[in-house]
């Protein structure tokens, strides 16, 4: 058991110093965090109408960590140095999730200013939103093993089907933005939205996790 | 000590290898020699625990890859190349390569030195030339100080220098009592250097064993080459 | 110049055998096709129920035309990849080869590339949309029976006409974009943001009415009118559609001028 848990903190601190390596994920990141700043100042009263643009980058981070390895063949240097591939994955999503929760809180923060008027846990609702929808992106991109069609499938989901069909039938609520967008609002459903988008974000991974444990690399 | 046993691979109806069979033996180098598309690259990458064999065993020192304790201190391999996003450094790659096997940070500097990338360990990976890829693939295989080497085409896109300083480095490894498996389809660099010799064609084993046993009644190892493979093919059609 | 078919048809061959492309067009013919059909389900269904307040419109056209930013990604993903496609390497590896090389040398005319490629995808997009949206038009007619509030035919054409226009600037203008920074991944996500009805343009024009001059606000009003979205200070169709034209060719321009300087 100490040994398997010395595997997951080694391949977690190396998809960490992966990650560093990535100037595009940085880049992400630091966007991210500059939108959040100039929002905040734009709109104290609360996150809820930047999240939307927000998002965007925890989506880019999470499609990027997993699509980098495919670009080129670094996936098989990968699974050469981290053959267990449950530890593997386990390992870049503790490294995706400390660096997308550092980027969102930081992002969020602006509205946790001292007299800002947003409510504490709209202001964290936001936070773990931002951070779930980047993780379903990775789940994403590891199942389909590409850097166009789940950024672009996802983004475009997010932030042009998901509103068009909000305006016209009751059941988008059953998507996971839409779900996750309660969260952040001051008067949302907390606990529906965040089960909705938990169950969405938690298949996604699962039929990841699934192909990439059996598939050849 | 590298044991492959009756390996076959097959993607759908498309049979990769089938049967391979044989040993890389501690304190020899073994060629692994075949035309493109025989299987050679499929077999290392079934050894490295990268895809599934569909039968047959492929073990290191008893174990499949994957089962290894501390892989990187027991294997360094070379897949085609750097193996590095192209837009990392040379260093950042080492580094959690380095992490990730659970190896101290100055083995980084260290085999950025032995493969003569000393001065350009923060150079993005894109801007390297083949060569410098392939220096690049062998420091992160040599990172673990392992006993055997598993190289896949290691010559491809070296410079004479660095030909010459690769062959170097596989025969001290393999004196030192380490294992080195290489393949490549250039004739003249495995005759060099081997000393045990597989031959593969259509994804079976043609010929295996010493050398001037493979070789034997054939002018050069080029001859015993198309000879070999020459009627496996016929085999197939 | 005597070559520039021969080039065209070069472009014209290399993109529409991209799986992306076929992809992109599936995304830009398929997706509004959708959205129409549920739109319109969900005006009859209002319309049915006697409720018309419960949604936006009521015409079939409104339909169709509230489904047109999916026809702008699918429009934006293509422009992208016909020459973010030109740069991926296909030797993953350290150098890497690079489909541009081929390119180059042979057609050494950079600017009959940038002009072939951006022909090639504008008739593309023209193409998708001529079958789409008389299609979608169709099956909201359809679906709403007499129901739906009739609009006027001339009207209904000007928008059609609009969409596919509007389509085509955008996939012109990300094209030029992606020339520029030889990587897909920003012109993609600036041109998914931008599609939206919560475009970064959107929010800038409460700031300053200078954003309706912003490529993406210019032309809205091709085919959006007051019941899909209600810009106050929104340009006109006509001159809105030039104002993005405007910026599609002088984005062209600009890349052009430094895709013929700069080294491959």
């Amino acid at each position: 058991m100490t040994a398997r848990r010395h595997r997951l903190r080694r391949a977690t601190t190396a998809e960490l110093i992966k990650l560093r390596g990535l100037p595009a994920a940085l880049a992400a990141m630091l966007a991210t965090v500059v939108a959040g700043a100039l929002f905040a100042a734009a709109d104290p009263a609360g996150p809820a109408q930047a999240v939307p643009f927000l998002q965007i980058g925890p989506i880019v981070l999470g499609v990027l960590v997993v699509a980098a390895e495919y670009s080129g063949r670094q996936i098989a240097t990968t699974l050469i140095a981290m053959p267990r591939r449950l530890v593997l994955l386990a390992g870049k999503a503790g490294a995706y999730l400390i660096a997308a929760t550092a980027t969102s809180v930081i992002t969020i923060g602006g509205w946790l200013v001292p007299g800002r008027p947003a409510g504490r846990w709209t202001v964290i609702g936001a936070a773990a939103y931002l951070v779930l929808m980047g993780l379903l992106a990775l789940g994403l991109t590891v199942l389909l093993r590409s850097l166009v069609l789940p950024l672009a499938g996802l983004l475009t989901l997010v932030l042009v089907v998901s509103p068009l069909l909000a305006g016209y039938t009751e059941h988008a609520r059953w998507l996971p933005d839409q779900a996750g967008r309660a969260l952040s609002q001051p008067h949302g459903d907390f606990t529906t939205g965040a089960a909705i988008l938990l169950a969405w974000t938690a298949s996604v991974a699962a039929a990841g996790t699934v192909a990439f444990l059996s598939r050849d690399a | 000590m590298l044991s492959i046993s009756g390996l076959s691979k097959r993607h759908g109806s498309r049979t990769v290898l089938s049967d391979v069979t044989f040993h890389a033996l501690p304190g020899r180098v073994t060629g692994f020699l075949g035309p493109n598309g025989a299987g050679k690259s499929s077999t290392l990458r079934i050894l490295l625990g990268l895809d599934r064999a569909t039968a047959g065993t492929a073990l290191i020192d008893g174990r499949p890859y994957r089962e290894l304790p501390d892989p990187l201190r027991t294997v360094g391999s070379m897949l085609d190349g750097s193996g590095a996003h192209r837009s990392r450094t040379a260093r950042n790659h080492l580094a959690w390569v380095a992490r990730a096997g659970g190896l101290p940070k100055r083995r980084v500097t260290e085999v950025l030195d032995q493969v003569g990338l000393a001065g350009s360990g923060r150079t993005r990976v894109g801007r390297f030339s083949l060569g410098m890829g392939q220096r690049l693939g062998l420091a992160a295989a040599l990172l673990g100080n392992p006993a055997a080497l598993v190289l896949d085409e290691p010559v491809n896109g070296l410079d004479p220098e660095g030909i010459r300083w690769i062959r170097g480095l596989l025969r001290a490894h393999a004196d030192a009592g380490g294992t080195v498996l290489l393949s490549s389809h250039l004739m003249s660099e495995v005759a060099e250097i081997a000393d045990d010799l597989v031959v593969i064609a259509g994804g079976r084993i043609a010929a295996a064993g010493p050398l001037d046993q493979v070789i034997a009644g054939h002018a050069t190892l080029e001859e015993a080459f198309f000879a070999l493979t020459a009627d496996r093919s016929e085999q197939r059609c | 110049m005597l070559t520039f078919p021969r080039t065209l048809v070069a472009e014209l061959r290399k993109t529409a055998t991209l799986p992306g492309s076929l992809a992109a067009l599936a995304v830009a013919s398929v997706g509004p096709l959708g959205i129409s059909l549920l739109n319109s389900m969900g005006v009859r269904n209002a319309l049915r129920s006697g409720q018309p307040d419960l949604v936006a419109y009521t015409s079939a056209a409104d339909a169709v035309f509230s489904a047109a930013p999916l026809g702008t990604v699918g429009a934006v993903v293509l422009g992208v990849i016909a020459v973010s496609s030109e740069y991926t390497a296909n030797t993953p590896d350290a150098g890497g080869g690079r489909q541009i090389t081929a390119t180059l040398t042979a057609t050494p005319s950079r600017l009959a590339v940038v002009a072939a490629k951006a022909t090639v995808v504008a008739l593309l997009v023209l193409a998708t949309a001529a079958v789409t949206i008389p299609v979608c038009l169709g099956a909201a007619n359809l679906v709403l029976g007499g129901l739906g509030t009739p609009a006027d035919v001339g009207d209904t054409v000007a928008r059609g006409v609009g969409a596919a226009v509007y389509w085509t600037l955008t996939a012109l203008m990300v094209l030029a974009i992606t020339v520029l920074t030889r990587n897909g991944i920003g012109p993609l996500i600036a041109g998914i943001v931008n599609s939206s009805l919560v475009s970064v343009s959107v929010l800038l024009s409460h700031v300053t009415p200078l954003a309706y001059y912003l490529p993406d606000l210019a032309g809205m009003r091709l085919f959006a009118d007051d019941s899909i979205a209600t810009f106050d200070g929104a340009l006109d169709p006509i001159p809105g559609g030039l104002v993005m034209a405007t910026w599609a060719l002088g984005l062209l321009a600009i890349s052009s001028v430094v895709f013929t300087r700069r080294d491959a």
